[in-house]
C-alpha cells in the first residue's frame, strides 16, 4: 500500500530532478564553447560516420577531422544532425561546418566553399541477396529503384532513369533504403560505394551487381564568405595526414576487408536489447525530458492563450484564436523545421536543436492546451463566477481561487491525453538531429541495420512508458476527485 | 438620502427590453420583496442592483456611490452588497470554513485567523458550527444556503440581495432558510428580496414591489398589497399564488 502511493511522487521528483540537471547543462556548453567549430555530419553513413557499440562516433570523417583538428590545433564539436538537417543547419549558419561524405557539386558549390576532396567515391548498384534476375542497369525497366535523398546515388539514379525506364523511391537513411530492397519493394539501390560495400560486409542482405561508376569527390564544407580560416586549416591538416600516411591508416581501418566485421555481433533480440539499452535509455531520458518540460511551459502557455481566448477584449480574443488555429493547423514537422532553420536563418542567429525543439512542442501543445483551458473554464457553472464576483472578488482573483481549481479538476483527462500525445510527439523531433529515443533507434539501426527488431524493441519501450504514466494519471486523477468532490 | 436609488433603470438583451423604466428606493434597515410572475424581471432589476448585469441605461446608487458610472470601482461597493442565490453557488473546491473565509482573506479585511473565528461565529448563527470542515456537496439544499448567507455576512455588508433564496429548496427545508433570513430583518439589515414565498413576504416585508412585463406595476406595505391590491394585473397574480 505504501511503496504504490509512494510512486508517483518518486516519478515526479525524478522528472523534476532530470528536468533540472538538463536545463542547466546546455547552458553552461554554449557559453564555454566561444572558438569550438560546430561540425554538423550525418549519422547514418556508416564508414563515415555511426555510432559504435559504445555510443561513441566514429568512422572515416570522424577519425579524419579528429586527425587534422589535432594537427592543426582546433577545437571542435560534432553535431550528428542527419545528412538533409546537416545541410540545412549549415545553410541557415546553425554550424561552422559540415562533413557527411558530402558530394562536391556545383549546386552545392554556390551556397558552400569545399575543401580539397578528401575522399573519391564512386556509385555502385545492388540488389537483395536472393536476386538472380537483376544484374545489369537493362533488368531495372520498370521496376522501382531506391536512393537516398541527396547523395550521389539518387543525382545518378535520376540521370539514368529515362534511358532504363525505372522509377525511384527516396529516403531519407540508408537503413530504411536498404530494408526496402530486402523487402522487395524495390529492386534494387544506388549508393556510395563504400557505404554499400560496408553494409554488405556488415550482413546487410545486398549484393552489389554493377562495377563502381566514376563518381565525385567527397569535401568538407563551410558557408560561403564564413570560416576560411577552418577551411584551410582543413586543408593543410589533410595534406599533412597524407604525407603521414595517417590518412591511408584511416582509409585501411574503414575499407579494408574485414576490419569491422570481426567485431563480436549478437544479433539475437536479447542480444541486441542487451547491447542496445544505454543508448536508448539515453534517448528515454531525453524523450522525457522534453515531455516534461514541453508540457510544462505548454500548461501555462495554455492558461494565458485559453483565458484570453474567452476574454471580453475582441483583441485578445483575436490573438488568441490566430496562435492557436496556426499551431493546430499546421504539422509539427514543419513548424520544427521552420523554428531551427527557418526563424534563425531569417534574423541570423542560433539556437541548438534541443531548444528548438522545445520550443516547438511547447507552442504545439500549448494551443492544443489553450482549448483544453477553454473548454474547462466554460463548463464550470457560470454561478461560480457569479457568487465570487458578488462577494467583491475581481476577475482575476475569482478566476484563479474558484473557477480555474474546477476547470482544471474537468480537464484532467484531457490533459493525460495531450500528455500521451506530446510524449508520442517528440519522435518527431528526431528530424532535426535530437537525440531523443527514435534518434536513438535510428542511430543503432545505422550501425547493426537490425531495422526489424529495433523498431520492435523502440515501439515497445514507448507502449510501456506511455502504459505507466497513463496508470499513474488515472490514479492521481481519482485521488484528486475523491480528495475534492 | 436612500440607502439604495434606481432611476430610469432600462435593461435589453438583444432587442428584448427586460426592464422598462424602473424607479426604486430602498431606505436603510428597509426589508423590500419584489415578487412577481415568472419573466417579469425581478431577478433582473435584483441582479442590476451589484451590477452583475450589465445596465442598457438609467442610474443605480448605492451608498451615494453611482454603480452605472465607469469609474466606480465596483468591486469596492459590491464588498458592502452580500447576495445569495436560487442556487447556492457554493465553490465545490473548498469546504464551508473555507467558502466563508475566501472574501474575507483574498481582499485583506480580515487575517485568517480573524476570519475563522468571524466564520465559525457566522455558522453557529446559521446553526451549523460542526459543518466547518465539511465539503459543501455534503450538505443539504437548506444547510448549502445557509452556509451561502454566512458566505455573505462574512463581508460586513450593510445591504443583502437575495434572488430566489428557497425556489431551489426541498420544502421541508424552507423554514430553516426564511428563518435566518427573517433574524437579519429583524437585526435591521438592509434587504431586497426576490420571492415567490408570498406568505413569508407577508411576514418580513415593510415594503412589497409587485412587478410585471418590466415594469413595475404597485408598490406598497403588505398589507396594502396582499389585503387590497389596486391594480388589476396584481389582483390576478395573488389569486394565481394564494
Amino acid at each position: 500500500m505504501k511503496i504504490k502511493t509512494r510512486f508517483p511522487k518518486l516519478i515526479l521528483f525524478f522528472v523534476v530532478l532530470l528536468t533540472t540537471l538538463s536545463m542547466l547543462s546546455p547552458l553552461t556548453n554554449v557559453k564555454a564553447a566561444e572558438k569550438t567549430y560546430q561540425i554538423a555530419t550525418d549519422i547514418t553513413f556508416a564508414p563515415f560516420e555511426f555510432q559504435d557499440t559504445s555510443g561513441e562516433f566514429v568512422g572515416i570523417d570522424m577519425d579524419l577531422v579528429a586527425a587534422i583538428a589535432k594537427d592543426q590545433g582546433f577545437k571542435y564539436e560534432i553535431k550528428p544532425l542527419g545528412f538533409n538537417a546537416a545541410v540545412q543547419a549549415l545553410e541557415s549558419k546553425q554550424v561552422d561546418a559540415v562533413i557527411a561524405g558530402m558530394s562536391i557539386t556545383d549546386e552545392r558549390k554556390i551556397k558552400f566553399n569545399f575543401s580539397d576532396p578528401y575522399f573519391d567515391s564512386g556509385i555502385i548498384m545492388a540488389v537483395s541477396e536472393g536476386n538472380d534476375d537483376v544484374s545489369s542497369y537493362n533488368d531495372l525497366k520498370g521496376k522501382k529503384v531506391a536512393v537516398k535523398t541527396g547523395t550521389e546515388g539518387a543525382s545518378f539514379a535520376e540521370s539514368i532513369k529515362d534511358k532504363y525506364g525505372f522509377s525511384i523511391v527516396t529516403f531519407d537513411d540508408s537503413a530504411n533504403m536498404y530494408e526496402d530492397v530486402k523487402t522487395g519493394n524495390s529492386v534494387a539501390v544506388f549508393d556510395d560505394y563504400p557505404v554499400l560495400a560496408y553494409g554488405i560486409k556488415q550482413g546487410n542482405g545486398l549484393k552489389s551487381v554493377t562495377d563502381k561508376e566514376a563518381g565525385a569527390s567527397y569535401g568538407f564544407a563551410v558557408s560561403k564568405g564564413e570560416n576560411a580560416e577552418l577551411l584551410e586549416m582543413f586543408n593543410t591538416g589533410l595534406a599533412n595526414l597524407k604525407a603521414s600516411g595517417e590518412y591511408q591508416k584511416i582509409m585501411d581501418k574503414y575499407l579494408e576487408t574485414g576490419s569491422n566485421t570481426a567485431a563480436t555481433e549478437d544479433t539475437g533480440f536479447f542480444g541486441l536489447l542487451k547491447e542496445s539499452m544505454p543508448s536508448l535509455m539515453t534517448g528515454l531520458k531525453m524523450t522525457l525530458i522534453l515531455t516534461v518540460v514541453s508540457l510544462i511551459i505548454a500548461t501555462i502557455v495554455g492558461i494565458v492563450f485559453g483565458l484570453m481566448r474567452i476574454a471580453k477584449s475582441r483583441l485578445l480574443s483575436t490573438i488568441a484564436m490566430i496562435y492557436i488555429d496556426i499551431f493546430r493547423g499546421t504539422p509539427l514537422i514543419v513548424q520544427a523545421f521552420f523554428i531551427y532553420f527557418g526563424i534563425p536563418a531569417a534574423f541570423d542567429f542560433r539556437i541548438t536543436a534541443f531548444v528548438a525543439g522545445l520550443i516547438t512542442l511547447s507552442l504545439n501543445a500549448g494551443a492544443y492546451m489553450a482549448e483544453i483551458v477553454r473548454g474547462g473554464i466554460q463548463s464550470v457553472d457560470k454561478g461560480q463566477m457569479e457568487a465570487a464576483r458578488s462577494l467583491g472578488l475581481p476577475y482575476g482573483k475569482a478566476m484563479l481561487k474558484v473557477v480555474l481549481p474546477q476547470a482544471i479538476q474537468l480537464m484532467i483527462p484531457a490533459f493525460i491525453n495531450q500528455f500521451v500525445i506530446t510524449l508520442k510527439d517528440t519522435s518527431i523531433l528526431s528530424i532535426i538531429g535530437i537525440n531523443e529515443l527514435t534518434q536513438s533507434g535510428k542511430i543503432i539501426i545505422a550501425r547493426n541495420l537490425e531495422s526489424f527488431q529495433m523498431w520492435i524493441i523502440v515501439g515497445i519501450i514507448y507502449f510501456i512508458v506511455i502504459m505507466i504514466l497513463t496508470k499513474v494519471s488515472n490514479v492521481l486523477e481519482r485521488r484528486i476527485k475523491n480528495g475534492k468532490a | 438620502m436612500a440607502k439604495l436609488n434606481v432611476t430610469n433603470l432600462k435593461k435589453s438583451y438583444g432587442s428584448l427590453e427586460v426592464l422598462k423604466s424602473i424607479d426604486m428606493q430602498v431606505q436603510e434597515g428597509e426589508v423590500v420583496c419584489l415578487i412577481g410572475p415568472s419573466g417579469s424581471g425581478k431577478s433582473t432589476l435584483l441582479r442590476c442592483l451589484n451590477m452583475l448585469e450589465e445596465v442598457t441605461s438609467g442610474e443605480v446608487v448605492v451608498n451615494a456611490q453611482k454603480l452605472t458610472d465607469k469609474n466606480t470601482d465596483i468591486n469596492k461597493v459590491r464588498e458592502n452588497i452580500g447576495m445569495v442565490f436560487q442556487h447556492f453557488n457554493l465553490f465545490p473546491n473548498l469546504n464551508v470554513l473555507g467558502n466563508i473565509t475566501l472574501a474575507p482573506v483574498e481582499l485583506k479585511k480580515a487575517s485568517k485567523e480573524q476570519a475563522k473565528e468571524k466564520a465559525l461565529q457566522l455558522l453557529e448563527r446559521v446553526g451549523l458550527k460542526d459543518k466547518a470542515s465539511e465539503n459543501p456537496a455534503r450538505l443539504s439544499g437548506g444547510q448549502k444556503q445557509r452556509v451561502a448567507i454566512a458566505r455573505a455576512l462574512a463581508m460586513n455588508p450593510d445591504i443583502m440581495l437575495f434572488d430566489e433564496p428557497t425556489s431551489a429548496l426541498d420544502p421541508e427545508m424552507v423554514g430553516e432558510v426564511l428563518n435566518v433570513i427573517k433574524q437579519l430583518a429583524q437585526e435591521g439589515m438592509t434587504m431586497v428580496i426576490v420571492t415567490h414565498e408570498m406568505g413569508f413576504a407577508r411576514e418580513v416585508a415593510d415594503r412589497v414591489i409587485f412587478m410585471d412585463g418590466g415594469y413595475i406595476v404597485e408598490e406598497g406595505t403588505p398589507q396594502e398589497i396582499f389585503g387590497n391590491p389596486q391594480n388589476e394585473r396584481t389582483q390576478d397574480f395573488l389569486n394565481k399564488v394564494l
